[in-house]
């Protein structure tokens, strides 16, 4: 950037204009450089690949059976429902579970002298270089096979341009969405109504899944291809089926389609470009603090919320008080109680109420699903709740970043920060997880099923809690210093998925005991699961702490380095 | 007072980087009741080193002790007898001042009556009242500074470690740290802070120290190490900077 400081107010143009070349080059750079001298995240990153590419072939058999069978009858059914799904994963996935890889932070452009145009272009075109984009990639070149087996090359064709032009829209969108709830999230005035969008985007999984899991049962394949066509329609499935369209002799589709798409993705990159420049300027100031109100008190009764006022003015109450007050205040740790919430409610209602004889053209409603859940099922999808719940403390310090310094600048023993840690936590999430179970056994008609569903649900949350408090010492990475609550560092995607996988297999298998019993001893069980899954996850969660608090004693400075973020 | 034992001694302390070295072995010793200035360039090594003192940096090699109590061996004792201000490290930010020095005094085990009093008292001093439920994360720079040396005064420790403490500050906030700090220091307490505003370290140290490279290049009282000429001056000749002779950069004028 030798931008030449002319004497008159306008400066003289650029010798050389920037194109999304070197934005792509910025972005393997800023990769390579990553891994340098870092062979765990080489490692990593080999593994991801890896992963991505076994997904990737699974994928690409999928969409390309209908190609290979020689059997036209489902392809528009396959290419709909399985682009379709693709589309909605890219968009919801990192809102709820993954995040994006922030490896080119919007807000560092912000100094530089670029058109909007360029920049996000730029930035576009970066964000296509990554794992998950050329698994996808492959995977949708069933697509074209498909295709071109069913309507010789020319159909194949027009599917390459499509498949295309379709993973170009599962960026976008993913962009768009996540850097609109990141604005929103980041904004203090709109930031509690971003939250309940967040919701209640994520809540639309529920009755999507819902929807697909009835329509697979129900096994009419003609009326689910009736919806799949419609379903082509919309810029959802429109990039997947061009291809065979023209296969089946719909020419003219094919064009049509490919006009879906293409404004469906200019509106996207429009939208996404809007809220970048949020981005850029937000991260300077998060626009105007709101006039607080008068202080009250000292600075102790400051510190505590009223969700802790209960704690005593100590060390460990003053940790409860802290931790309290950021699961409330941090952007970052929020998302992550909205997304419980959400999924808390949905995944039981998943499992019990479709796992009944549920047919949507009965009538009956949901009321008729209940004949077939039982203890087992009920526990089961409480244990994945818990599960659910207790893993978003893998990373627990790594929240905090290199704000932990004043812990341990504190010496603050590994037992107690642990102990107040799950406490504040929980101060959140045992009332929602509280709600879920209340909810669930109306739901399904069974009230009687409350002592189960808490039960369940408790014994699982403290036996997460307990492996998490322990993985949360020994596998913290660092997040990004960024605004963006969603953004992950480039390379953490991998070792996030593999560590949260860890503790959830490793929570699943200390709540093992509790599905046994509701499998042995029968009714018994409905009264005696709440006592004793109480007491077990309690037990569970204090030897957690007991443990890895001892372990936290002896690793306090390479825990802060490790979430220190690298600048 | 512990007349014996040096408030910080740091023997040997060492720490690599990913293959580069930082910190090559530092000794230092730190009279009780001393105002300590560690000078250096950027890179120097400041920061790593009294990372390590403090307890927030596990050295490669080499031990730190406060007031006779070994840094790693015993941290209870050492950190109770120390306050901490590091540079860039965020602080809790998503408190209030006074939310974030009520947490830091809990944190210290002091009684909340103590606790209320002094954070009230700090917050007074330091013209930081005003912000009332501001969070820290939107204070100024200085703002940030001043809460943050609050924070590592809060419990009335015997040694002040403070890195950059006069960093991005404004010229009324720097008059006010430094009128705290002499305060403190004549009260018997020491304080040992890295910097490289020359000034600064002149008015206030009795003693001095220049790192560069991760090693001591000049040690001792701030007369020995000046030896006549300005800190400056000497400064610049241990760490062997180069001065722009107007040949390069021409396009800068127009």
């Amino acid at each position: 950037m030798a931008l030449p400081v002319s004497a008159d107010a306008t400066p003289a143009a650029p010798v050389r204009t920037v194109s999304a070349r070197h934005f792509v080059r910025l972005k393997l750079r800023v990769m390579g450089n990553n891994f340098r001298g870092q062979g765990w995240r080489i490692a990593l990153f080999v593994g991801g690949a890896l992963l991505g590419l076994w997904f990737a072939a699974a994928g690409f058999f999928l969409f390309a059976a209908p190609g290979l069978t020689g059997n036209g009858r489902y392809a528009v059914l396959v290419a709909a429902a399985g682009g379709g799904l693709l589309v909605l994963g890219w968009l919801f996935l990192p809102l709820v579970f993954f995040g994006v890889d922030e490896t080119l932070d919007p807000a560092r452009f912000a100094l530089l002298p670029l058109p909007r145009r360029t920049l996000v272009t730029g930035l576009f075109v970066a964000a296509l270089i990554s794992v998950p984009v050329l698994a996808v990639l492959i995977a949708s070149f069933g697509l074209v096979l498909t295709s071109w087996s069913l309507g010789g090359w020319s159909a194949g064709l027009v599917a390459v341009v499509g498949v295309l032009a379709g993973l170009l829209l599962c960026v976008a969108a993913s962009r768009a969405v996540t850097s609109a709830f990141a604005t929103m999230l980041r904004s203090r005035r709109v930031r509690d109504l971003a939250a309940v969008l967040l919701a209640v985007t994520a809540a639309l999984l529920g009755p999507l899944q819902v929807f697909g899991l009835a329509a697979l049962r129900e096994a009419d394949w003609t009326r689910l291809a009736g919806v799949a066509t419609v379903i082509g329609w919309t810029p959802l499935g429109a990039p997947w089926t061009v291809g065979i369209d023209v296969a089946q002799g719909r020419v003219w589709a094919a064009p049509v389609k490919l006009l879906i798409t293409v404004v469906a993705l200019g509106a996207l990159l429009a939208w996404w470009s809007r809220s970048i420049e949020s981005a850029m300027v937000g991260a300077a100031s998060a626009g105007k603090a709101p006039v607080r109100r008068g202080v009250t008190g000292g600075a102790v009764a400051q510190l505590f919320p009223r969700v802790a006022a209960w704690a005593g003015r100590d060390r460990f109450g003053a940790l409860v008080a802290r931790e309290a007050r950021y699961w409330w205040r941090d952007a970052r740790r929020r998302a992550n109680l909205i997304t419980i919430a959400v999924v808390g409610i949905f995944v039981p209602v998943l499992i019990n109420v479709t796992g009944g004889d549920f047919a949507f053209d009965d009538g009956a409603g949901f009321t008729a699903a209940a004949s077939d859940s039982s203890p087992v099922v009920v526990t089961i999808s409480m244990v994945l709740v818990g599960v659910l719940a207790a893993v978003t403390l893998a990373n627990q310090f790594g929240f905090d970043g290199s704000a932990y310094a004043a812990n341990v600048v504190a010496g603050v023993p590994g037992r107690v920060e642990l102990r107040a840690r799950m406490t504040a936590f929980s101060l959140y999430v045992l009332p929602m997880l509280g709600v879920v179970a209340v909810v669930l056994s109306f739901l399904l008609s069974r009230p009687e099923w409350i002592g189960l569903t808490i039960g369940g649900l408790v014994a699982t949350y403290g036996a997460g809690l307990a492996v998490n408090s322990l993985i949360s010492v020994l596998g913290a990475y660092s997040l990004p210093e960024t605004s963006n609550p969603f953004a992950m560092n480039s390379g953490a995607g991998l070792a996030k998925g593999l560590l949260t996988l860890l503790a959830m297999l490793a929570s699943v298998v200390a709540a093992v005991p509790m599905v046994v019993a509701a499998a042995l001893l029968g009714d018994a069980w409905l009264w005696l699961a709440l006592p004793v899954g109480a007491a077990y996850g309690l037990g569970a969660a204090l030897l957690g702490a007991y443990l890895a608090g001892d372990v936290l004693d002896r690793r306090q400075p390479e825990l802060l380095a490790t979430v220190t973020p690298r600048r | 007072m512990t007349v014996e034992h040096p408030a910080l001694a740091l023997r040997g302390l060492a720490k690599r980087f990913d293959g580069t070295i930082a910190v090559a072995g530092v000794d230092l010793d730190v009279p009780a009741g001393s105002f300590y200035g560690l000078l250096g360039p950027n890179g120097a090594g400041k920061t790593t080193t009294l990372s390590m003192a403090v307890g927030l940096l596990r050295p490669d090699a080499g031990s730190a002790w406060v007031l006779g109590h070994d840094v790693w061996q015993d941290p209870v004792t050492a950190k109770r007898l120390l306050g901490v201000m590091p540079d860039g490290v965020r602080l809790f930010d998503r408190l209030t001042g006074a939310e974030l020095l009520a947490y830091n005094g809990l944190l210290r085990g002091m009684d909340p009556a103590v606790v209320d009093q002094r954070a009230a008292e700090l917050l007074d001093v330091l013209a930081l009242g005003d912000a009332g439920r501001t969070l820290v994360v939107d204070y100024s720079a200085g703002m940030k500074k001043k809460i943050g040396l609050a924070c590592a005064l809060l419990h009335g420790p015997r040694v002040l470690v403070l890195d950059e403490p006069f960093e991005a500050v404004d010229p009324v906030s720097a008059a006010l740290i430094r009128d705290i700090l002499t305060r403190y220091a004549a009260g018997g307490g020491t304080v040992v802070f890295s910097s490289h505003v020359m000034e600064v370290v002149e008015r206030l140290c009795s003693h001095v120290a220049i790192l560069a490279g991760g090693t001591i290049k000049r040690v001792g009282t701030i007369d020995e190490v000046r030896g006549g000429r300005s800190l400056e001056q000497v400064f610049v000749e241990v760490v062997g900077g180069r001065t722009a002779t107007g040949e390069e950069l021409s396009w800068l004028s127009q």
